[in-house]
């Protein structure tokens, strides 16, 4: 295609189908170059996301230490599933497990795991792409059902990586950052914090704004860990002791542990099934290595570009029409150069958009209403389940005290590992909104 | 971040030996003469870091290795303030990413820079820190 600019959409011949594009939709003629050169026509056929069904959800109490081991509480996580659906357990005949340092010493994990709760499956995996493994193991639960391997898929995101961490990392970190004494995401941030400040100027206060917004629904949430409910503020935030200069202690998750699920079917089945109430995606964008053939990166510049380009096109849904946004919360900054990159606000102007906007539960754009995983504790690998189930439960109207009031969609996000001297290794989005 | 923060060198820690991989090794045996050894790919024209199996612009392994000399400035910093053994003790110190002239970027401790003079674009050379096996550790210090 010759005379298309990277980086720009192109709608052909479709741009009023596309707008009016609702829920069915999804083969609309779009095209898209991104900075690579890669032409998004090559995905013919796009993932029959709208075909499936999350028909339930479930989440144990976030623990700063859990005492039990992580197979009960996967067996806690199954049990709600079956009471919330009405589904038995010969119904799940898919397993996808999102990564664990728990299981990180065993190459049998999912397998093991499939037996310890008597699984009988067709399908079992396990996805380790770090933080985005929930997100990107609901995606491919979508595309398994979609291609015939399972009919119904149980998510089961788990890890007990404060009382059970049995990483062994193999890659550059024994040669190339352990001898600096680079701990990893903290001094990453601390780079990244550094270089947005140099390039755009920084405003504290507004990622203060964002931590104040998350611990306040942490507040709200009893599943959150207890340690975390105990409201804060921009000063607070502010003054806050250093972890990696100038990432501050209320910038940064604190390891814990904890599980959360989903169970999905397809649609089809869903309705033979009689279950009223599910929750669909409309868009999903994975993207791992974002411009990993090049030297030297804008580090405040992520995947999420692509990948939020690739969701939002599915979805036919533009920023504006987000009516909830649970991103990824390892630092409180991701929060805002998500916010950037998915296209809510300029590149380098996250300060200014988060000043104008209300991100409480109540606000114009509610923000990890759970409490994200900042203030309701990151349950280790699986800590990614957190914002995407809490996503879902607001999406069926479940939100009690803390539920916003427009449950058109929500969008998720993942953020996945964290290379040498770029920003994160994975970027995921999925766009979600209530089936029926 | 204090002006008074006291910034720490961390030349008194004792590192773990960074084990090499089959693709690694000419970089550290080439410090065991102070000398910086970058992959360099003739298809494209580009160095990298770090030392990787393949090209990453291509994917072919066809690589040279190449003598730079290491000077270039600081792309970004960070002050590690907790931190594990065996540098637990000898915080706050620099952590930076430094922008070599051949154009990638390395992550390096810093010798004799104080607050004060640490900013972005700061000039930096090369301070080759002697481990237990005769190669050296890659440091920067400011290149006044």
């Amino acid at each position: 295609m010759p005379g298309i600019m990277p980086g720009i959409y192109l709608f052909l011949n479709s741009t009023s189908r596309m707008r009016t594009a609702g829920r069915k939709s999804s083969d609309a003629t779009l095209s898209f170059i991104d900075y690579a050169g890669r032409d998004e026509n090559l995905l013919r056929k796009r993932m029959a996301l709208r075909d499936a069904a999350i028909i339930g959800y479930a989440e144990t109490k976030i623990m700063e230490k859990e005492t039990r081991d992580i197979w009960e509480m996967g067996a806690e996580i199954l049990e709600k599933l079956l009471d919330k659906t009405g589904f038995e357990k010969k119904d799940i005949d898919g397993l996808i497990l999102s990564s664990s340092m728990t299981g990180a010493g065993n190459p049998f994990w999912s397998q093991t795991t499939a037996d310890q709760l008597a699984l009988e499956l067709d399908f079992c995996q396990i996805v380790d792409i770090g933080g985005c493994s929930p997100t990107g193991a609901l995606a491919r639960a979508c595309a398994a059902i979609d291609a015939g391997l399972a009919t119904t898929v149980m998510c089961l995101y788990a890890d007990t990586q404060s009382s059970d961490n049995n990483r062994r990392a193999r890659g550059f970190e024994a040669e190339w950052t352990a001898p600096v004494g680079y701990l990893g995401p903290p001094a990453a941030f601390g780079f990244l914090s550094k270089r947005y400040e140099h390039q755009f100027g920084l405003d504290y206060a507004m990622l203060g704004k964002l931590a104040v917004a998350q611990r306040g629904h942490a507040v709200l949430n009893d599943l959150a860990c207890e340690k975390l409910r105990k409201p804060i503020t921009v000063d607070d935030y502010l003054n806050s002791r250093m972890i990696a200069d100038p990432v501050r202690l209320l910038d940064s998750v604190m390891v814990c542990d904890g599980a959360s699920g989903l169970i999905v079917t397809s649609a089809k089945n869903a309705k033979a099934r009689g279950i009223g109430k599910y929750v669909v995606p409309l868009g999903y964008g994975e993207r791992t290595n974002y411009r990993v053939s090049e030297n030297i990166v804008d580090v405040t510049e992520t995947g999420h570009k692509v990948a939020g380009q690739r969701a939002f096109a599915q979805a036919g849904l533009t920023p504006k029409d987000i009516a909830s946004y649970h991103p990824y919360d390892d630092f409180i900054i991701a929060i805002m150069l998500q916010l950037e990159m998915l296209g809510f606000c300029k590149h380098g102007q996250g300060c200014d958009f988060i000043r104008e906007r209300d991100f409480t539960h109540t606000g114009d754009l509610p923000l990890n209403t759970g409490g994200g995983q900042i203030s309701a504790g990151q349950a280790g690998l699986a800590g990614g389940g957190t914002n995407l189930v809490e996503a879902v439960r607001q999406l069926f109207g479940e939100g009690g005290k803390r539920q916003v009031k427009n449950t058109k969609n929500a969008l998720v996000t993942g953020i996945g590992g964290i290379p040498y001297g770029r920003n994160w290794s994975s970027s995921v989005v999925m766009i979600l909104a209530p089936g029926n | 971040m204090s002006s008074a923060t006291q910034i720490k060198d961390t030349l008194n820690i004792q590192r773990e030996i960074p084990p090499p991989r089959s693709y690694s090794q000419p970089y550290w045996e080439a410090t065991r003469d102070k000398k910086l050894l970058l992959q360099y790919d003739p298809k494209v024209g580009r160095y990298q870091f770090f030392p990787r199996a393949a090209g990453i612009a291509t994917g072919h392994r066809d690589l040279e290795w190449r003598e730079v000399s290491g000077k270039g400035e600081v792309f970004s910093f960070t002050i590690a303030r907790r931190t594990r053994e065996p540098f637990r003790g000898h915080e706050p110190f620099f952590i930076v990413l430094v922008t070599l002239d051949e154009g990638v970027n390395v992550m390096a401790n810093m010798v004799d820079c104080s607050l004060e003079e640490m900013k972005i674009g700061l000039r930096v050379k090369p301070y080759w820190h002697p481990l237990p096996n005769g190669t050296h550790q890659l440091m920067f210090t400011p290149d006044r």
